[in-house]
């Protein structure tokens, strides 16, 4: 008896309890991610609300052909890959410098110091900061009373389409860099320091131990956090464009999230927006999938 | 254990399920009992004292819910809601009808209410939408009642002259098929669009403006003007900026063309963003025109030589208003209010401002100016609601008893008590305002007349323009007032609408009367991408960045990506109508 009551706890007690507590994240999963997924059928549709999902008109393709038809689409696409693409590369790349150099401090205050002022500004949100970019990049604004104090020219940063790009670009990278290090922080410090020393015996420069021991030992990171940014190729950052752009650099400056958001959704075509949505969606999951292969392929890692 | 546990929570089970399968059930019949058909005006008649009249009560007490737009502060008595106030209980007491409220929300919160209210299929008995998309998804949709024979029967004469001085354009925006689906809101005149100029200033620097005195300057004179302001300086702030403008460049509101050029348009007889009839009898977008093309190179001029402020395009509005405040720009292009509530900053940060309004009159001396799009506010009856002609009763109540009773104070104390004390309109059971096109001027003449003396408090016809003779009697005392709001009302009734008021005696208004103002199919899916368009197009030039010569690009550009399938689409709607 006591031993039956025994078997039942540790078959469906226990185990059942365990599962129990999976339950709230399944419910959660299938309450906001799953059952919204139906929403999906809109983008095929001439949606009306009134009529509802089931009951609007089925055209088919109609709103993927008329986003493929847009004059503009091949530009925002390109700004959107230009502007994501650079985010990524030069993001990735002042983060690596950044966590190797931070590395070499030995003083601990400064090092944290540092660090949490770097990280700093990742904490707040593209609506603050890009009033605090405008101020800097105006034309009255800070940087250029400098460029004028070395005799150059004023320039018109956010109303210049051969700057904006770059701006957006700089901006982001100077908001995230210090927070993406945190992860090559913690690779570096997951290098065995007996390699290190192995390597000074040997009469290795500084130079020379970043080189061999430090960035081979973070590849297989930067590789795993490479891959889980292409997913994000498509979306360069609606809040940052959408708070520093205006008509003047539509032509550099426009992305598909903030298109979409003006043609989308201010003109109230709910079907067009789904669309638009689904077609990032897809690349997305596409791009995932085949860096995912090609992590397995290079670094045997895979993220799932 | 385990066993007692699932006896109990079956019967829990198989009760919730029960539950909600009646819930559904409930709301299944509901929803079909909700179509039967809406009864005629003359079949609605039998339930009221005396049927047909505009303002006859109900024998029985019956209940409206509505969608109600709110505002952030009321000023509401102590008590007193949105729901249960003078003017719901006026309707009470009236009609006998208890209103009660669906939803209360304002502005966006407003809109996404009513989106909900349409993707749900529950509309409020009446409420009221802000777009003639809106009016025409609810048409489309079925779920709005046709008021056509309603507001022929029982809206009163006052009401009925106030929306014929529109033309007929009032009631043709709401008029969807030859039926009237909603009861519009009014949007009376108040062009033209004007400069406004630091007085202080010409002054101090000894530049006498309109020599003439008509109240009407040159583009070259606004010209001369900033090129002094920028040389100068009288603000004394070291960065003296040119005249700033929004990016968004025009607007076919004349009542919202703050800081837009459609003032710059009016002097070469442009008129952008309004359809008009073309000289062949066409529908043409204003935008398109060669007179547009021409102020875009005046303003392309002008950027050049620093007239315009150089970060032209990307400035938002508040940084524009800051401009002002800062001292650093002194010319304002705008409508009659922005006193009240742009220029208003100015007098804050400096003691010594003054603004004095002119408009711009092209080469033959006239000023041009395009009569007001019809308004995009409409009440709307939910289909299926019994009493479908209350709407119209309480349209008679507010906007012509309400209004032209001179005996408010007795017959209806509760109500006087509300405009006396400044209590918000927007409390009134439909928030919109209904006046004859004529009442800018009206109210202006009161206002005249109230500071003069030459009538009593008494007989000024609305309550803020009896606020406002008091304000303007303020400023009048003492010009160096600390007073802003007395300085705002006298600068934005005594100069601007005195200026209308003065141009319109004089006759120099040239009107241009808008062939068009709805949505065609087509535009639902191009119109978005048509925008962006012209205003990038438009700035590239004015900026320089693209020669005067690429407006033909744009214009071929245009047509081609659904403009002209839009002019088409137009002329078959105005072909249909006739």
């Amino acid at each position: 008896m006591k031993q039956g009551k025994l078997k039942a706890r540790g078959r469906l007690g226990t185990g059942a309890m365990y599962h129990m507590m999976m339950l709230p994240g399944i419910l959660f999963l299938l309450v906001f991610s799953y059952i919204p997924m139906v929403g999906v059928i809109t983008a095929f549709q001439d949606y009306i609300p009134a009529k509802g999902m089931f009951g609007s008109e089925f055209v088919g393709l109609k709103h993927f052909i008329y986003m493929f038809k847009l004059p503009d689409i091949g530009q925002v696409v390109s700004n959107t890959l230009i502007i994501a693409i650079g985010k990524i590369l030069l993001g990735t790349m002042m983060a690596i410098i950044f966590s190797v150099l931070l590395n070499e401090i030995r003083i601990k205050y400064v090092k944290k110091s540092v660090q949490t002022i770097v990280y700093l500004p990742h904490f707040l949100s593209w609506v603050v900061l890009a009033s605090v970019v405008v101020n800097m990049f105006s034309l009255d604004g800070i940087v250029n009373q400098m460029l004028a104090f070395f005799g150059l020219e004023n320039i018109n940063f956010l109303g210049s389409n051969t700057w904006f790009q770059p701006l957006i670009i700089g901006t982001d990278v100077w908001k995230e860099f210090g927070y993406s290090s945190i992860v090559y922080l913690a690779a570096i410090t997951s290098i065995d320091p007996g390699l290190y020393e192995a390597a000074g015996m040997d009469g290795a420069s500084w130079w020379r131990k970043v080189w061999h021991i430090t960035l081979p030992g973070m590849l297989p990171i930067i590789l795993l956090m490479g891959v889980m940014s292409l997913t994000n190729i498509l979306s360069a950052g609606f809040d940052q464009v959408y708070n520093l752009y205006n008509p003047v650099v539509y032509e550099s400056g426009d992305i598909l999230d903030t298109y979409v958001y003006r043609i989308g959704l201010v003109g109230r075509q709910y079907s067009f927006g789904t669309a638009v949505g689904l077609f990032k969606s897809v690349i997305g999951i596409v791009l995932l999938l085949s860096a995912n292969q090609l992590a397995k392929k290079y670094t045997d890692r895979k993220i799932f | 254990m385990r066993t007692k546990w699932s006896m109990k929570i079956t019967p829990l089970t198989k009760r919730l399920a029960v539950l909600s399968m009646s819930a559904l059930m409930v709301a299944f019949l509901a929803a079909c009992g909700g179509s039967t058909n809406p009864p005629t005006a003359e079949e609605a008649g039998k339930y009221e004292v005396t049927p047909g009249d505009p303002f006859s009560a109900y024998k029985d007490e019956i209940t409206v819910t509505m969608g109600r737009v709110t505002t952030a502060n009321p000023k509401l008595p102590a008590g007193d809601t949105y729901e249960n106030n003078a003017y719901t209980r006026l309707v009470k007491d009236t009609f006998n009808a208890q209103i009660t409220d669906q939803f209360e929300a304002n502005g966006e919160d407003y809109s996404r209410q009513v989106s909900l209210a349409i993707a749900s299929g529950e509309l409020p008995d009446m409420m009221r939408v802000d777009s003639k998309d809106e009016l025409k998804e609810l048409v489309d949709n079925d779920l709005i009642e046709d008021l056509t024979a309603i507001y022929d029967q029982y809206a009163t004469d006052n009401i009925k002259q106030m929306y014929d001085s529109y033309d007929g354009r009032a009631l043709d925006n709401a008029t969807i098929d030859g039926r009237l689906m909603g009861l519009p809101a009014t949007s009376l005149d108040s062009a033209p669009t004007m400069v406004w100029v630091r007085q202080d200033w010409l002054d101090l620097l000894g530049i006498q403006l309109d020599a003439d005195g008509d109240g009407a300057i040159s583009l070259g004179e606004v010209e001369k003007t900033a090129q002094e302001f920028l040389k100068r300086d009288p603000g004394q702030t070291g960065n003296p900026v040119g005249i700033p403008f929004v990016n968004t460049l025009n607007t076919t509101d004349y009542n919202a063309s703050a800081y837009t050029m459609l003032g710059v348009a009016s002097t070469e007889g442009a008129f952008p963003q309004y359809w008009m009839n073309g000289e062949d009898g066409k529908i043409v977008y204003g935008s398109t025109t060669e007179e547009t093309k021409q102020m875009l190179g005046i303003m392309a001029d002008w950027y050049k030589n620093g007239i315009i402020d150089p970060q032209f395009g990307t400035r938002t509005f508040d940084d524009i208003t800051a401009l002002y405040a800062n001292g650093q720009s002194g010319i304002a292009f705008g409508p009659w209010h922005i006193p009240d509530w742009g220029l208003i900053s100015v007098k804050q940060m400096d003691k010594d401002a003054k603004f004095s309004a002119y408009t711009l009159e092209d080469e033959d001396g006239n000023v041009n100016v395009a009569h007001a799009n019809p308004s995009n506010q409409f009440i709307v009856v939910r289909k299926g609601y019994e009493h479908p002609e209350l709407a119209v009763k309480i349209l008679n109540l507010f906007y012509d008893k309400l209004a032209n009773d001179k005996d408010v104070a007795t017959t209806m104390p509760e109500a006087a008590k509300y405009q006396e004390t400044g209590v918000d309109g927007s409390t009134r059971p439909f928030n919109i305002e209904v006046n004859s096109a004529t009442s800018l001027l009206d109210d202006y003449s009161d206002v005249v007349r109230g500071i003069k003396g030459e009538i009593g408090l008494d007989e000024v016809r609305t309550t803020e323009s009896k606020n406002n003779i008091g304000s303007i009697k303020t400023y009048l005392s003492d010009m160096d007032t600390d007073d802003v709001t007395a300085w705002s009302k006298y600068h934005s009734r005594i100069n601007g609408v005195g200026l209308i008021d003065k141009l319109t005696q004089e006759n120099k208004f040239v009107w241009m009367t808008p062939a068009y103002s709805g949505t065609t199919p087509s535009m639902k899916q191009t119109w978005a991408n048509l925008t962006k368009l012209e205003q990038e197009s438009f700035i590239k030039i004015v900026t320089g960045s693209e020669p005067l010569d690429y407006f033909d690009t744009f214009v071929s550009n245009w047509k081609k990506q659904g403009g002209d399938q839009v002019i088409q689409e137009i002329e078959d709607e105005i072909a249909a109508k006739q």
